[in-house]
């Protein structure tokens, strides 16, 4: 039995669809993370969960039981919001208490439910400040310490850490595992941040415009994206895209042009959905383009050194190369994105020729699909 | 800032600027300043003409005395306190009450009937002064303080509501939702939540909305009739028919009437004011 | 607690809470103002029954001369009242300063506002006594004989009016105190930088800023002046002669005095005509504000 089911969920806001037929199964004990760009539906679909905002169609099913009329405080989640919402006048201990007093259960429980969660989020020095005299992170302990002693279900969290500064959020990233580990809880996690997502996710569930793009692994999201959109979304830097005519279509083969590129022929293709003449996309991510490449089967295209940051360990280079133009790039320009995997002294002005794998470049189709088989997904 | 600060470091000009704003502040406040001069003059010095000298003999205590036990202000003061308090309790409850579902239930209709209680309350009271009164005649409550008790909850309410409204809205929409998901039901959050919250919301819609029924006439000359329930307004005016060339005694009776609502502003004042502005500004 | 209740409360409660505050709002102020529309159609005395006579009210309205000094009155009024915002603000600009003991001061700037209506009245009539009000006074320095301003039919309700705009200039002067606390004070600073200074920052970067709260002082003051009522009942009684009436006064004496209700509704439905007007507009002005700052 699936810990949350959504099936064929509907939400418009007036004439806006925010959500269009979302189904989604939830295993038990599962970490799942919902990203995407901002406006795609992901806090709405997370509050729909948790019944805060009514769905115009569809069911909820949370452990086996419809909830879709349910009030959220009868539907065994519990919520940590984006400014932790603790109540400004009510210490520690009563913010984490509130759930249960609002449920009259016997004080000694609320006591010892409480304890425990400020056991575990080592707050039991906190429990009589108030929400005012805590550090930033110490809020978002106390609002997740929240969520614990109610011993909900499902947890729901709606991007708990955009409001920490950076060093912050990776230590609560790290404790937000652990805390997974150890309480075992199924965990619904909104982000905009993909690193968050590929870090702390059992699964991604990628959502644009209202819809589920892909749901998966993350690692088999990012060595096979669905479409263009989830190849384009995941990954810093982004994938380098490129527009192409098919020149010929064979069976399951096809063979594109592109200006400045030699011809390419790509294997393995699912042909139906488009035909010769027809536009297509060429991705290839930055850490698969190769600097003056010593195998000579490469396609190869030449290009000058726009702009280079040196991150430490890695290079990341923009590149010039005109007539080949990216479309989409990161940086706006037409420029290419490459990432080298050393500090490198090559410099700005520099001319390289550039080259790639073949098998490492993705075709999406005039759909946005993606038309290459399967690449291997690296094992973990 | 605008103006520019005057900086600290110009003790000339700062003082000069106080003085001058001092000046200012007292012709501002002349006329007033005259009735309170005049309430401590005595009736001779009256009769003898000088209105603007300064008095040779001060009666502050002869005069206050005189209003006290030769008129029916006492009596309505009374009346006066007994309409504004129960008024502004009731205002306060039943505009936190509309106030916060205005706020943060939405339904169909609701800014429609935000937009009545607004525009409502704008309304020249003239406009409804026939109906009001008859129904309270109708009622049997002409001529009693529960008439102008129940006029003033239900006028108020208008600006009330329209003042909760804004302030319970402008608190942090995660907090209600918080509420909702740990199961607490809408009264629960009223009062676990809210009520704390609006705390200083509540003080400053009490100082405005005693001042606005403490300071009523037109009300109190259209509900009642009889001195045992007349308003300290209505009794003033009254008071000056009677005592026409006894100057001082209105003055002091004058002062005693503005008393009230000037001492509740000075002890209240940001409240006063943050309220005013929140009220008419974040409309 | 039974299932069907948890699962309606969130609504129910909400509807409950709402209840009374609309009911008695409804009914005490909504309904009467409209229920005035439906007796102004009538003729009566307030307490026998009332007689249907259809627009006949209006058509006797008119022809009424009186109806058409107290609605050139309201206009004085307005145009009077109209004073109270740019006073407000040259009052606040004077005051917004942070030093010891300005709060206090300001604080006796905003006193009229605070006094009863009846209070001003009082403390005016005494202003403008002929024989030894404080204009006597201003007069006789100068060797001249003050004029009796409020048996004056000419000057009456310009009296009148000047003295109901001393607590609305406090109350315009409270709103643009709090819109000067609110500046941005980059822009300030911005416009320093850029050279502008004295009249020309106020012109082109204090004032564009204060337009939201400009346009409340102005609606607040125009729907005060609409309101007028108590000072004209405290000073002069309408008079001399009703020439120092307005709608509002016009309205309550056509029904207590001559138990004219039905007509006394006419005037308040024409009173009525002209604020909804008013307020439409304000809060249409209201709605525009708010969305634009979400």
């Amino acid at each position: 039995m699936s810990s949350v089911e959504l099936r064929k969920v509907d939400k418009h806001y007036g004439s806006y669809h925010a959500l269009k037929t979302v189904d989604l199964k939830i295993e038990k004990g599962e970490f799942v993370v919902m990203v995407g760009p901002s406006g795609c539906g992901k806090s709405t679909l997370l509050k729909t969960i948790a019944g805060l905002e009514a769905i115009n169609s569809g069911q909820i099913v949370i452990n086996g039981r419809d909830v879709t009329r349910e009030e959220p405080g009868d539907r065994g989640i519990a919520m940590v919001f984006q400014s932790y919402a603790l109540y400004p006048h009510m210490t520690v201990a009563e913010n984490m208490g509130f759930g249960l007093r609002m449920a009259k259960r016997p004080r000694t429980e609320i006591e010892a439910a409480v304890k425990r969660a400020a056991r575990i989020l080592r707050l039991e020095e906190q429990l009589d400040k108030r929400p005012k005299q805590l550090s930033g992170g110490q809020r978002q302990r106390v609002a997740i310490g929240r969520a614990i002693t109610r011993s909900p279900e499902v947890f729901l969290f709606d991007e708990p850490l955009s409001n920490l500064d950076a060093a912050l959020r990776t230590q609560m990233r790290v404790e937000l595992s652990g805390l997974h580990a150890q309480l075992g809880s199924t965990m619904i996690y909104v982000t905009h941040d993909q690193v968050e997502a590929m870090t702390m996710a059992d699964r991604i569930v990628i959502l644009n415009k209202g819809r589920i793009e892909q749901v998966g692994s993350p690692l088999e999201l990012y060595a096979n994206p669905a479409n263009i959109f989830v190849a384009g979304f995941l990954g810093a830097p982004r994938m380098n895209f490129i527009e192409a005519k098919a020149v010929s279509v064979e069976e399951s083969a096809v063979s594109v042009a592109a200006a400045g590129l030699p011809a390419l022929s790509f294997g393995g293709i699912d042909v139906g959905g488009f035909s010769a003449g027809d536009t297509l996309t060429i991705g290839i991510r930055p850490e698969a383009l190769h600097v003056e490449p010593s195998n000579r089967a490469m396609p190869v295209f030449s290009s000058r050194v726009r702009l280079v940051e040196q991150l430490g360990r890695e290079t990341v280079l923009y590149v010039d190369a005109s007539p080949l133009q990216a479309t989409n790039s990161d940086s706006g320009t037409g420029n290419f994105t490459l990432q080298l995997n050393k500090v490198s002294a090559i410099g700005v002005g520099a001319t390289l020729q550039v080259g790639f794998e073949i098998g490492d470049a993705y075709l999406f189709g005039p759909d946005g699909r993606t038309l290459t088989p399967r690449k291997p997904v690296a094992s973990t | 800032m605008y103006p520019r600060p005057i900086p600290e470091d110009a003790r000339v000009q700062r003082a000069l600027y106080l003085g001058g704003v001092a000046l200012v502040v007292i012709l501002w406040l002349l006329p007033l300043l005259a009735v309170m001069l005049t309430s401590i003059r005595s009736n001779e010095e009256l009769m003898a003409g000088n209105y603007w000298g300064w008095p040779q003999k001060f009666s502050l205590i002869e005069n206050y005395k005189a209003v006290f036990e030769q008129t029916a202000m006492l009596r309505f003061f009374l009346n006066s306190l007994l309409i504004t308090i129960p008024s502004v309790i009731g205002v306060l409850i039943l505009s936190t009450l509309t106030g916060f579902v205005l706020s943060r239930y939405p339904f169909c209709g609701s800014n429609l009937i935000f937009a009545l209680f607004v525009g409502g309350n704008f309304l020249p009271a003239q406009i409804m002064m026939i109906p009001v009164r008859d129904l309270m005649v109708r009622l049997g409550l002409y001529d009693t303080v529960y008439a102008l008790i129940i006029f003033h909850i239900a006028f108020q309410t208008g600006f009330a509501t329209l003042f909760m409204r804004n302030f319970i809205a402008a608190l942090p929409g995660e907090l209600f939702q918080a509420a909702r998901a740990e199961g607490a039901s809408p009264f629960q959050t009223l009062r676990h939540v809210v009520l704390p919250l609006v705390r200083p919301a509540l003080a400053a819609l009490a100082i405005l909305t005693f001042t606005f029924v403490w300071n009523d006439y037109f009300w109190a000359i259209v509900l009642t009739q009889s001195d045992a329930v007349k308003p300290v307004t209505a009794g003033l005016n009254n008071l000056r028919g009677e005592w026409t060339s006894a100057w001082n005694i209105v003055s002091a009776a004058t002062i005693f009437v503005a008393l009230p609502p000037v001492v509740m502003f000075f002890m209240m004042q940001k409240h006063f004011v943050a309220g005013l502005t929140m009220g008419a500004v974040k409309g | 607690m039974s299932r069907l209740w948890r699962r309606n409360r969130h609504w129910v409660t909400p509807a409950l809470f709402l209840l009374p505050g609309l009911i008695l709002f409804g009914t005490v102020i909504l309904a009467a103002s409209i229920e005035t529309v439906w007796i102004s159609l009538h003729d009566w005395d307030g307490i026998g029954a009332k007689a249907w006579v259809g627009l006949a009210n209006y058509v006797e309205l008119v022809d009424d001369p009186q109806f058409y000094v107290s609605l050139k009155n309201n206009v004085i009024w307005l145009l009077i009242f109209m004073l109270a915002p740019p006073i407000g603000l040259a009052l606040a600009l004077i005051v917004n300063q942070r030093i010891r003991g300005m709060r206090f001061l300001k604080s006796l700037f905003f006193v009229p506002l605070v006094l009863a209506t009846v209070t001003v009245g009082v403390v005016f009539g005494w202003v403008y006594d002929p024989n030894f009000g404080l204009l006597q006074l201003v007069f006789s320095a100068f060797g001249a004989t003050a004029p009796a301003l409020l048996s004056d039919e000419t000057f009456v309700t310009f009296a009148v009016a000047a003295a109901a705009l001393w607590p609305q200039i406090a109350f315009c002067m409270i709103l643009f105190l709090a819109g000067l606390n609110s500046l941005n004070d980059d822009l300030i600073a911005a416009g320093r930088v850029d050279g502008a200074r004295g009249w020309r920052m106020l012109r082109h970067v204090v004032l564009p800023q204060l337009s939201q709260v400009g346009f409340i002082a102005i609606a607040v003051t125009v729907i005060g002046a609409l309101r007028s009522f108590d000072m004209i009942a405290v000073m002069t009684s309408g008079g001399p002669y009703g020439s120092s009436t307005v709608l509002a006064y016009q309205m309550y004496q056509e029904s207590i005095f001559s138990y004219r209700f039905g007509y006394g509704a006419a005037i308040a439905t024409v009173l009525f005509v002209i604020m909804i007007v008013f307020i439409a507009w304000y809060l249409n002005g209201l709605i525009k504000a708010e969305r634009s700052n979400v």
